[in-house]
């Protein structure tokens, strides 16, 4: 039997233990087991994982992005959640603001999360480059909290909505998991509004390094894909997990990202 | 300045912002300000519902809310130990024997406090429609009565149904109610102790075990599946092999061959102790009411109540307070945790 696969998780809520405990429970007992390490930030697991102090990394999109740089592209990225495939970037304003675009933003105040999170400040400032009226030509203010954690916590995207709300500013760049977990505008109706989303783009994957070789790889990928949302022993994991299947990885879906990094010189650590 | 409206949109932020902090099945309390209280608890009632955590308690002036939902503890029971998957009825109260050890503190000196054919004919009729999956009747000795063959054929007739005795009394009229009774749909269960006279003889008088040997023999000669129940102090409970190899001589299966635990009930001095909080509990009706389990039956702690009918209500009324107190020792859990 293979050594059990160390995975690497960044610990940005106590629900991490939860899932990753449960993750292990899964693999037990199986042709590919695994055990977990948590670490306090992506910066630290990235460097564990090219260390190969660990075999995998449950990387963010911005942890993906540094791995691909730091090992030549010698990484490779194992598998997503369905919900990582089709990620948004989703531009809110108040509601009743009139605002139909990203080019109603020139000159007005758009907050952004944490410095760190590519759906809340790396990836909107790509798409006001590349979709809207530049940058520059908005009034931008930042909300750096929590930073190490890619914006996982959601705490920058939750204070630039309360920005919004208190009217220090026009409008907000989050995540469509954030999005979510307020209800969109059905829930708070007169509060928010949604105004831009994105294109789609990939979000975490599982991270390998290149000297994990498929004969480990393979059974736990292929057990990792044998979790059934109709199982309620799987259940419990998937939905803390926040998916309802692991899908492979869509590699496209960070070109936008692989792009931003570049044309903002994202510096390699955080 | 903040609208109305507004407060209650930043509560959302909030709750969104600290369960996110919190472990799965945790609880935060917010407060509610004072002019926007209804409006704010209609928010967070809507947001639980669409988020899939738990609204624990609205307040006059705070709301708590649980990250996720607790888990179901009859869910988690699964089918088998659902209470009211099984229905007993206590017959009767007076017994042909004394043992030293009866949960029931039934005897001849007991009064009888009979539940009567009319309502044994109601709770078999009404526990199909309950969901019970099986009747279970017990005493006392229900052979003492009459018209156990009554009560035993409106068991039959609406549910498969165990009839629980000594087996000492199958001779004349007794043994003549027996050989009428539903072998398709009656298991007997026959108390027996032990592979020789002594240790069943020491807690339930002389004699009694050659002669619940000869029912257990009458029994199965008559057609009849039986089930033997031992009931051992706690300590004795590793020496069952000379028993089980008893019982297969006497033909009764290795399914039907159940060993009980001495419990410190009615007139025992001594067993384990069951309290609500360690019984899973199995629905018990006598002629003063519901119980939590038929060992307790009895008990004043463990009485649930006098209503017996709807039987589903009170089998609704036991699964109520299993799921309150399994959420009240998990609470107690998170506030008192060993490390």
């Amino acid at each position: 039997m293979n050594q059990p696969l160390i995975v690497g998780a960044v610990a940005y809520t106590p629900n991490v233990v939860t899932i990753w405990e449960g993750m292990r429970d899964y693999f037990a007992g199986t042709p590919a087991e695994m055990d977990f390490v948590l670490f306090s930030n992506y910066a630290r697991q990235v460097d564990a994982l090219v260390d190969g102090r660990i075999d995998l990394a449950w990387n963010t999109n911005l942890a993906w992005v540094r791995t691909v740089a730091q090992t030549d592209g010698a990484c490779r990225a194992l598998a997503m959640r369905d919900t990582d495939a089709v990620f948004r970037t989703i531009f809110v304003t108040r509601a009743g603001s009139s605002f139909t675009g990203l080019d109603d933003l020139r000159g007005r105040r758009l907050v952004l999360g944490s410095k760190d999170s590519a759906q809340a400040a790396i990836l909107p400032v790509h798409f006001l480059d590349h979709s809207g009226p530049g940058a520059d030509s908005v009034d931008i203010s930042r909300i750096d909290s929590d930073v190490g954690k890619h914006g996982d916590t959601g705490r920058s995207e939750l204070d630039a909505l309360r920005a919004v709300l208190d009217d220090r500013a026009d409008a907000a760049a989050i995540g469509i998991n954030t999005w979510e977990a307020i209800g969109r505008e059905e829930l708070m109706p007169g509060a928010f509004e949604a105004f831009w989303q994105s294109p789609t783009y990939s979000h975490c994957n599982f991270t390998v390094m290149p000297h994990v070789g498929d004969e480990r790889t393979t059974p736990w990928v292929e057990q990792l894909f044998a979790m059934d949302w109709e199982n309620p022993a799987h259940r419990s994991i998937l939905e803390m997990e926040g998916l309802r299947a692991w899908v492979p990885p869509h590699l496209d879906g960070y070109a936008s990202l692989f792009d931003a990094v570049r044309e903002q010189a994202i510096p390699p650590r955080w | 300045m903040v609208s109305r409206s507004l407060v209650s949109h930043g509560l959302v932020l909030d709750l969104v912002e600290q369960l996110g902090t919190i472990a799965r099945y945790d609880t935060v309390t917010l407060p509610l300000e004072e002019d926007e209280r209804d409006e704010q608890r209609s928010v967070v009632a809507a947001w639980c519902t669409r988020t899939g955590n738990e609204l624990v308690e609205l307040g006059h002036d705070t709301v708590t809310v649980r990250r996720g939902r607790s888990p179901d503890p009859l869910a988690e029971l699964g089918a088998a130990l659902m209470p009211g998957a099984r229905l007993w009825m206590y017959t009767n109260f007076d017994c042909n024997l004394a043992c030293d050890y009866c949960c029931a503190r039934s005897s001849p000196q007991s009064a009888r406090k009979a539940l009567g054919l009319d309502r044994v004919r109601r709770l078999a009729s009404e526990a199909v429609d309950a969901g019970v999956t099986e009747l279970i009747l017990t005493g006392g000795e229900p052979f003492l009565l009459p018209n156990l063959d009554e009560l035993v054929a409106a068991c039959t007739s609406a549910l498969p149904t165990i009839l629980l005795t000594n087996g000492m009394l199958f001779r004349g009229n007794r043994l003549a109610a027996l050989q009428g009774m539903d072998r398709s749909r009656l298991a007997l269960q026959i108390s027996l102790d032990s592979a020789t006279p002594g240790l069943h003889d020491l807690h339930r008088g002389r004699g009694s075990w050659e002669r619940a040997v000869a029912g257990i023999r009458t029994a199965r000669d008559e057609g009849f599946r039986v089930r033997v129940a031992a009931t051992l102090p706690h300590g004795q409970s590793h020496q069952q092999q000379p028993f089980h190899t008893f019982l297969d001589s006497l033909g009764v299966a290795p399914e039907d061959q159940v060993i009980r635990v001495l419990a410190h009930r009615g007139v025992a001095d001594e067993g384990i102790e069951l309290t609500l909080e360690s019984l899973i509990p199995e629905v018990t009706v006598t002629a003063e009411g519901v119980y939590w389990h038929p060992v307790t039956a009895g008990h004043e702690d463990q009485f649930v109540t006098a209503d017996i009918f709807p039987l589903q209500e009170a089998i609704a009324e036991v699964r109520r307070r299993f799921t309150e107190m399994r959420a009240r020792a998990t609470a107690a859990g998170q506030w008192f945790p060993c490390a």
